[in-house]
């Protein structure tokens, strides 16, 4: 059986970290979200998968390239324009031939979870939706089930009209007219694989596969760093050093080639990415620092993302904490993050970054600048 | 330069050569042909690709030996009777070689004196009718090939086979080839690509090595002695080369970059005490007696040996010759035993550059390769081997082996230096900074691919391009210039930038485009003076810059990040997305360049 996993998608809500790459590319544990869930998948047995790609696909090609570093085949099928995951889903219609699975690329779910969707889905070749009990069930697609089949599917209801506790966990087992049911479904221009689904659970058509319910997703940056002190990822590669002189304490991944230098202090929940820098004396906790970036000497980053070949000077601070952060004109009251860092930018030395701050892409911050709120990609920051 | 496969095993030979050939197309590739024996000797040959012959073969066939060959035009036009392989006048002998037979005239004219028909215009042909002869004065088939080796002159590997005969007979001379040892069944290639699916431990031959193949294995010979060559085990995935969504190979590795340098840089580099550890034997004395660093090289190595002399120069403060492989020659006012001679090859094997550095070798220098290829001729040729590690490359047009042979070359360079005492440790510990800095500054540029594609389409249809640098700019330039003209075939020429107004400048006009390499290490200022000179004609400028360099005089600017002498590298980048995008954008066989081969095997 082949696993068709849409990965596709932007993300535009973790911008400025999707700018250069798309969500499912990024890491949580130094591994992409994509790499969590193609792992999930091959533990489940499946070693067969398409990936739908689109949106800066380079990046997942090029990090996955045909599956022989995990032992299986990937190959890809190109989505575009992202109309939707009902649309995704029907550009891998060349490469599947019978029962398949799919899910999506940025939510990790377990090896389990799919395990049982695939054995239900080999027993009675019928369309299976996975489904599992929510806290915030209006935050999903809500289901309604009588016995083992799905009767109603409401996207995202108003919290005090949803009629139930279950909801769609985002693994789908499909035959091949699955791609026909797609084909019939009326679009306003973008297609959902739930707004097939629904069609379908009108004619009881769908079985319903009950999970644990544990997934992981990532829906703003502040997730990031909550999924990434989840998963576990106690790692270090046999080409990092870390100096004897340094402290690396906790659950922390170093990845290849990464440095960290004496007097440093690398603290729980921290991820540290491939050719990291950390100089003498820098203190980087519960943090994802991404490729190829380097932490002054003395630098304070907690919780924070540091982007790509980004550089926090000597002595700056993300003092880390809680904080209002504004994401497409909505307050998100009292999240942790300390920072966001976009890839390339600099901070400059004895900087200081309010919690909450989002510096995009190729910033330059200024020696001693105080920085606080959303800044644009490309902006120099003065010091006041 | 072009490919052999061979099989002697139990199952259908010629599913097996189809496929061994399709696995070697991108050595050469203007025809192809496959000789089966079963009772009677079979060939099917035909210009064009190999899925051309594809569509000439049968389905299945009785043969379970056999010999395949894929070419590259050397003597004589690609035609269905110069395609490969070639037969005696009786039809029993069947011969596929990669190489020159220097002698063939003499040898052609001799055999035609004695009634033999030739069928096509090339040196091969001469084999099978010599073979013919000895057969007929009763030699046994070995004996027959041994005796006709013997009268060859050139660079060859040659595979044999006869009508019902369960072997194949395999000769190497300065030409490449291996022995695959399958379960049962025994495999031949001119490179392990031919069959790593099926087998990977694997043989290579030697020069003046002959070789009897049968299903159980291989009988190696040496000046009529038998020789035990050692098998080796092969660890990369063929399909390791597979194009992994891409539409391009070419594609594919220029974004493969990132990872290519962190490869190359891997558990090398301490930058903390400013030292390199590339695990060769170079003795401590030996470098600090060096008083000459010659690197001899062809096409991109030989612009990547260009970047890293004067990075040694500079900080090892030793003298530098670089050399195109096919003018070297080890000349005078030079103590041998001074001189490094440093070959870079990806494929490790050039026949030029084997040829260069067994010249230098001959006069008693010692020799360095630096090689993509492990296990190649270069690396069993030289003293000692440099790995760049960037992993298999399969379009024509180098481009990750480019990056990762100079920064390979710059460690090596700050090692030389170190040695030397040249270097301090912070003028190191800088310096290997920018050199750490490159997957990152490189992955910005490939975060820029869009816009290079627009620039790139704009100006696709111009009717010559000049690439224009100076100092570290200078090999840059004349890279971006090479990977244009390979795969889009537009007329595109690189000089150092102050040369343009000694003569090309009467060449430059508003419909040339002018590529200048505006960043640290590239003497951007002075470089700017001939852009101003370019851009008063009416060229437009595309410049790759960093700091903001010449901003007022470039009509399309690629911007590089700060770092230092290896910001030119990464205007490299943009230079092959550059080329990338105008030749997809006019439809080009961008793998697979027209008259081009990736690993050219004959001198």
């Amino acid at each position: 059986m082949k696993a068709v996993i849409l990965a596709a998608g932007e993300g535009t809500r973790l911008q400025p970290l999707t700018e250069s790459r798309p969500k499912p590319m990024l890491p949580v544990g130094n591994r992409p979200l994509l790499e969590h869930v193609v792992e999930a998948v091959i533990e489940a047995g499946i070693d067969d998968i398409v990936l739908v790609v689109g949106y800066r696909r380079e990046r997942i090609q090029s990090y996955f390239g045909d599956g022989d570093a995990w032992g299986v085949d990937i190959e890809y099928a190109v989505q575009e324009k992202q109309l939707g995951t009902g649309h995704a889903v029907l550009q891998a219609e060349g490469h599947v031939h019978g029962p398949f699975i799919a899910l999506n690329g940025d939510r990790i779910v377990g090896a389990d979870d799919i395990a049982s969707v695939v054995s239900s889905l080999k027993e009675t070749g019928e369309t299976t939706l996975a489904v599992a009990r929510a806290e915030r069930p209006s935050e999903y697609g809500v289901v309604s089930l009588e016995g083992d089949t799905v009767v109603d599917i409401v996207e995202k209801p108003p919290r005090h009209a949803t009629p139930s506790d279950i909801v769609n966990a985002g693994i789908y087992g499909f035959a091949p007219d699955i791609f026909d049911a797609l084909r019939e479904t009326d679009t306003d221009g973008e297609l959902a694989v739930t707004d097939t689904l629904e069609r379908l659970a009108e004619e009881k058509a769908v079985d319903a596969v009950m999970l644990s319910g544990r997934w992981m997703d990532v829906s703003y940056l502040w997730d990031l760093l909550r999924v990434n002190d989840h998963v576990g990822k106690a790692a270090m590669a046999d080409s990092a050093r870390v100096s004897e002189a340094a402290t690396v304490v906790g659950d922390v991944a170093v990845g290849a080639d990464a440095r960290v230098r004496p007097g440093a202090r690398v603290l729980t929940g921290t991820a540290l990415g491939d050719n990291v820098h950390v100089s003498a004396n820098a203190v980087v906790s519960n943090s994802i620092v991404l490729p190829d970036a380097t932490i002054g000497p003395g630098a304070v980053v907690r919780d924070a993302v540091i982007g790509e070949n980004a550089t926090v000077a000597a002595n700056s601070t993300v003092e880390g904490g809680d904080a209002d952060v504004v994401v497409g004109g909505r307050v998100h009251e009292s999240v942790r993050l300390g920072a966001v860092v976009g890839d390339n930018a600099r901070i400059g030395g004895a900087a200081t970054l309010a919690p909450g701050t989002v510096v995009g892409n190729r910033v330059d911050v200024e020696t001693g600048a105080h920085v606080e709120g959303r800044i644009e990609s490309d902006a120099l920051v003065r010091r006041a | 330069m072009c490919g052999i496969v061979g099989y002697a095993g139990h199952h259908d030979a010629l599913p097996l050569l189809a496929e061994g050939l399709s696995n070697l197309e991108y050595r050469g590739y203007d025809s192809a042909g496959v000789a089966l024996c079963a009772d009677a000797l079979t060939v099917y040959k035909t210009v064009g690709e190999v899925d051309a012959l594809h569509a000439t073969l049968p389905d299945a066939s009785g043969a379970t030996v056999g010999i395949g060959h894929t070419r590259w035009s050397t003597h004589g036009k690609p035609t269905d009777e110069n395609a490969h392989p070639h037969t005696d006048c009786t039809g029993a002998v069947a011969v596929v070689h990669n190489g020159i037979i220097d002698n063939y005239d003499a040898l052609k004219e001799e055999l035609e004196a004695a009634g033999h028909t030739f069928a096509s215009q090339t040196d091969t042909e001469v084999v099978p009718h010599l073979v013919e002869d000895e057969l007929a004065d009763g030699k046994s088939p070995k004996e027959a090939f041994e005796a006709v080796i013997e009268r060859l002159e050139g660079s060859f590997a040659l595979a044999m086979v006869v009508d019902d005969g369960e072997e194949i007979y395999l000769a190497r001379q300065d030409s490449p080839l291996c022995i695959g040892h399958g379960d049962g069944e025994t495999f031949v290639g001119s490179d392990v690509t031919a069959f790593l699916q099926h087998a990977r431990e694997v043989t290579y031959l030697e020069n003046g090595d002959i070789a009897v193949v049968t299903p159980d294995g291989v009988t190696v010979e040496n000046d009529g002695v038998i020789v035990e060559r050692p098998v080796e085990q092969i660890e990369w995935e063929a399909d390791a080369a597979e194009k992994g969504g891409y539409e391009h190979y070419m594609l594919k590795e220029i974004h493969e970059q990132p990872q290519a340098l962190r490869q190359a840089l891997s558990g090398r580099v301490d930058e903390m005490q400013g030292t390199i550890d590339l695990g060769l034997d170079l003795p401590e004395e030996y470098l600090r007696s060096l008083e000459e660093i010659q690197i001899v090289a062809c096409g991109t190595s030989y612009h990547a040996g260009l970047y890293a002399a004067k990075l040694l120069e500079d900080h090892a403060d030793v003298r530098v010759t670089v050399h195109v492989a096919s003018e070297y020659e080890f000349t005078g006012g030079r103590d041998p035993w001074r001189t490094l001679v440093v070959a870079v090859t990806q494929s490790g094997e050039t026949a030029e550059t084997l040829s260069a550095l067994n010249d230098a070798a001959r006069t008693g220098a010692r020799t360095l390769a630096v090689t993509n290829t492990v296990g190649s001729s270069v690396t069993r040729a030289a003293d000692d081997a440099l790995y760049i590690r960037a992993g298999p490359e399969i379009g024509v047009a180098a481009t990750k082996t480019f990056v990762s042979q100079v920064a390979t070359l710059a460690l090596f360079a700050v090692h030389v230096g170190r040695t030397r005492d040249e270097l301090s440790t912070s003028e190191a510990t800088e310096l290997l900074r920018d050199v750490r800095g490159l997957p990152g500054a490189v992955q910005r540029a490939l975060d820029a691919d869009e816009q290079v594609r627009e620039v790139a389409e704009e100006y696709a249809d111009f009717s010559a391009f000049f690439f224009i640098g100076r100092y570290l700019g200078h090999p840059v330039a004349l890279e971006g210039a090479l990977k244009l003209k390979e795969i889009s075939y537009d007329h595109a020429e690189g000089f150092p930038a102050g040369e343009l107004k000694h003569g090309p400048l009467a060449l430059v006009t508003d419909e040339t485009p002018i590529l200048a390499v505006l960043t640290e290490g590239a003497r951007p200022d002075q470089t700017l003076n001939s852009v101003k000179e370019a851009e008063s004609r009416g060229a437009p400028v595309i410049g790759c810059h960093s700091d903001d360099h010449g901003e007022k005089f470039i009509d399309a600017a690629f911007e590089v990040p700060a770092l230092g002498e290896m910001e030119p590298l990464v205007a490299n980048v943009y230079m092959q997305l550059f080329a990338y995008h105008v030749a997809n954008s006019k439809g080009r066989g961008i793998d697979k360049p027209r008259n081009l081969a990736k690993s050219v095997t004959v001198e």
